[in-house]
């Protein structure tokens, strides 16, 4: 190693990881020759990937489904062990899964849960208390802000099958978070959850962030989670890095164009419009263009004049917008 | 340690909550020694006695079949399918835990509520049923506990074993479910071996299985001399170390496994 800073919670060096999957040949044939002949397909899901996370940072993992960051998010865990590469959490490697690195990392994914499903979700926590091995103490004053960050006051004795999903969420959290983990691997926090939820959820993983320095990784299809949270983005693109930086200069650098949105009053040329911009749509007396930054003013003032707009906004692209061009390969 | 001690009072807590899924688990083992008795109870007539057991220790034999089932046959392995299958055994692996230890901590929760139950069956049968053989030995009682828990501790570690299948194939439900039919009908637990031809009951001799139900039940009835049973019982502890040595060897690969093909 040695090529990273010592105050480094995580390195990721040339991460790669390859899938083997056997190939299933069609019908019912293929399949009795599947038996007896199986052939395998190599896949690449995670392509030399290198990066660097500092204790204190929150930083937002992005790419499209099958870009390779729960892989990535599994070996930092230690729950799959690189083709090839490296990497280093909390000073440790992940996949030996030693005891000391367990107890101060924690993994959270979305759609699963470490709950008991029966039982209140108090009962998982005092399993966790003693799997952490935390005093009496270290567990209470834990538990007390927890509950309290996350308002689970009232649902601790009700058995988590009868909680909903939000609630669910939020307890799982606190079973994640009991031992203070000083790494954090989010996947997916918000999926599933109502927006006053996702914004709750948030919220406690900035303070969360902020009271206990851990470094936290976030994976999310929810662009608000990544906006509202993290400064820096990595992302990933078919297993390989294709960004790594400041999110305001990913925008900053994808970002060249506006968009008009105009309403009309009254009939007119749709056909002209293109002469101001690109169409993204024309429906029900409304249209919008996408407008390069240097020509917006031009092409409102066109508008204006050629057209009978009862109504105009000038907007910033989306920066779901933004990332779908990225993973689009733009 | 006092992880798995916690892990074992959450599970005892939540298997009291499924009260409909214990009691009907506990009713459908119920069923089977209720028909095996009746079965037994016609078959031997008014003989006095079949291949070598009295009426009342035939009957006995059946109870005891019903304690030990209770005892022996409950393992993790269908849960553990489950986990390694949709990918849950992760959130174990995370943590700082032993799986195996934490199963077995759940299975000894398991057994700890049927044998409590098992009991409070025959109490009832003994009641309705007369002329059943109820041994007064101690040193009986003791080799025969000794037994069970052994055998008890085979089953789980080759259930255990069987069930990580599970890390290569999603069929290994189809496995274990014939591994566990073969076992019952292995170790003696619908009739005594002594019914099978003597070739086929010495190849099964020379295997753990008869150590799960026919062993301890023949222990109980005294049909074993206390020396021999000793013997016996250091082989039952070999097999118990072969069994826990496969148990963790096949978890150890499939994990290999699971970590190089992802879950």
């Amino acid at each position: 190693m040695g090529k990273w800073p010592m105050t480094a919670a995580l390195t990721a060096d040339a991460l790669t990881k390859d899938y083997r999957s056997p190939i299933k040949e069609p019908g019912l044939l293929g399949g009795i020759r599947g038996l007896f002949d199986r052939r395998y397909k190599d896949t690449r899901a995670v392509d030399a990937v290198s990066f660097s996370i500092e204790e204190g940072e929150l930083v937002g993992f992005l790419g499209a489904n099958g870009a390779g960051k729960t892989t990535t998010l599994k070996m930092l865990a230690g729950l799959l062990t690189p083709t090839s590469g490296t990497a280093r959490a909390l000073g440790h490697v992940p996949w030996r899964r030693e005891a000391a690195f367990q107890r101060r990392l924690s993994l959270v994914m979305g759609q699963r849960t470490q709950l008991w499903w029966e039982l209140p979700a108090y009962e998982t926590f005092r399993l966790n208390k003693d799997i952490y091995g935390l005093s009496e103490a270290q567990f209470r004053a834990s538990l007390d802000e927890l509950v309290d960050m996350l308002d689970l006051g009232a649902h601790l004795s009700i058995p988590v099958k009868k909680l909903s999903l939000g609630e669910r969420m939020r307890a799982e959290l606190a079973a994640a978070l009991l031992h203070r983990p000083s790494l954090l691997l989010l996947d997916e926090p918000t999926i599933g959850l109502d927006v006053i939820m996702q914004k709750k959820v948030r919220e406690f993983v900035r303070g969360y962030n902020k009271r206990t320095g851990a470094a936290i990784l976030l994976t999310s299809h929810n662009m608000t989670d990544v906006v509202e949270l993290c400064r820096r983005v990595i992302v990933i693109e078919r297993g390989r890095l294709l960004y790594d930086g400041a999110l305001d200069a990913l925008v900053a650098r994808y970002a060249d164009h506006k968009i008009l949105r105009a309403r009309f009053s009254g009939p007119f040329d749709a056909k002209k419009l293109a002469a101001l911009g690109t169409v993204v749509s024309v429906e029900d007396g409304r249209a919008a263009l996408q407008v390069p930054r240097a020509r917006v003013a031009a092409s409102a003032a066109a508008l204006l004049r050629d057209f009978p707009v009862a109504d105009l906004d000038v907007e910033e692209v989306d920066i779901d917008d933004i990332v779908r061009r990225l993973f689009g390969g733009a | 340690m006092k992880k798995y001690l916690t892990a074992y009072s959450i599970a005892l807590q939540e298997t009291l909550q499924r009260r409909w899924t214990l009691l009907m688990d506990r009713v459908g083992g119920f069923a089977v020694v209720l028909s095996l008795y009746s079965f037994w109870n016609v078959l031997l007539g008014d003989k006095a006695s079949f291949l070598g057991y009295t009426r009342p220790e035939m009957l006995t034999y059946v109870l005891i079949i019903n304690v030990l089932r209770s005892f022996v046959f409950t393992g993790r392995g269908w849960q553990l399918v489950g986990e390694i299958s949709s990918g849950r055994v992760s959130s174990y692996l995370v943590r700082p835990l032993r799986y195996q230890g934490y199963a077995l901590a759940l299975d000894l929760a398991q057994k700890t509520i049927h044998v409590g139950s098992a009991f409070l069956e025959i109490g009832l049968l003994v009641l309705v049923a007369r002329g059943v053989f109820i041994p007064r030995d101690p040193v009986a009682w003791a080799l025969f506990t000794l037994a069970a828990v052994m055998a008890s501790l085979i089953f789980f570690f080759l259930e255990f074993a069987v069930s990580t299948l599970a890390f290569w194939t999603s069929e290994s439900g189809g496995p274990l479910f014939c591994f566990e039919l073969f076992l019952q009908f292995a170790a003696g637990a619908f009739f005594p071996l002594d019914v099978l031809p003597e070739g086929l009951r010495r190849l099964l001799s020379a295997t753990p299985f008869p150590y799960m139900v026919y062993f301890p039940a023949r222990v109980l009835l005294q049909k074993i001399a206390p020396s021999e049973a000793v013997r016996l019982l250091g082989v039952e502890a070999a097999w118990l170390a072969v069994a826990a040595a496969v148990a963790a060897a096949a978890w150890n690969r499939g994990l290999l496994s699971y970590a190089a093909e992802g879950g």
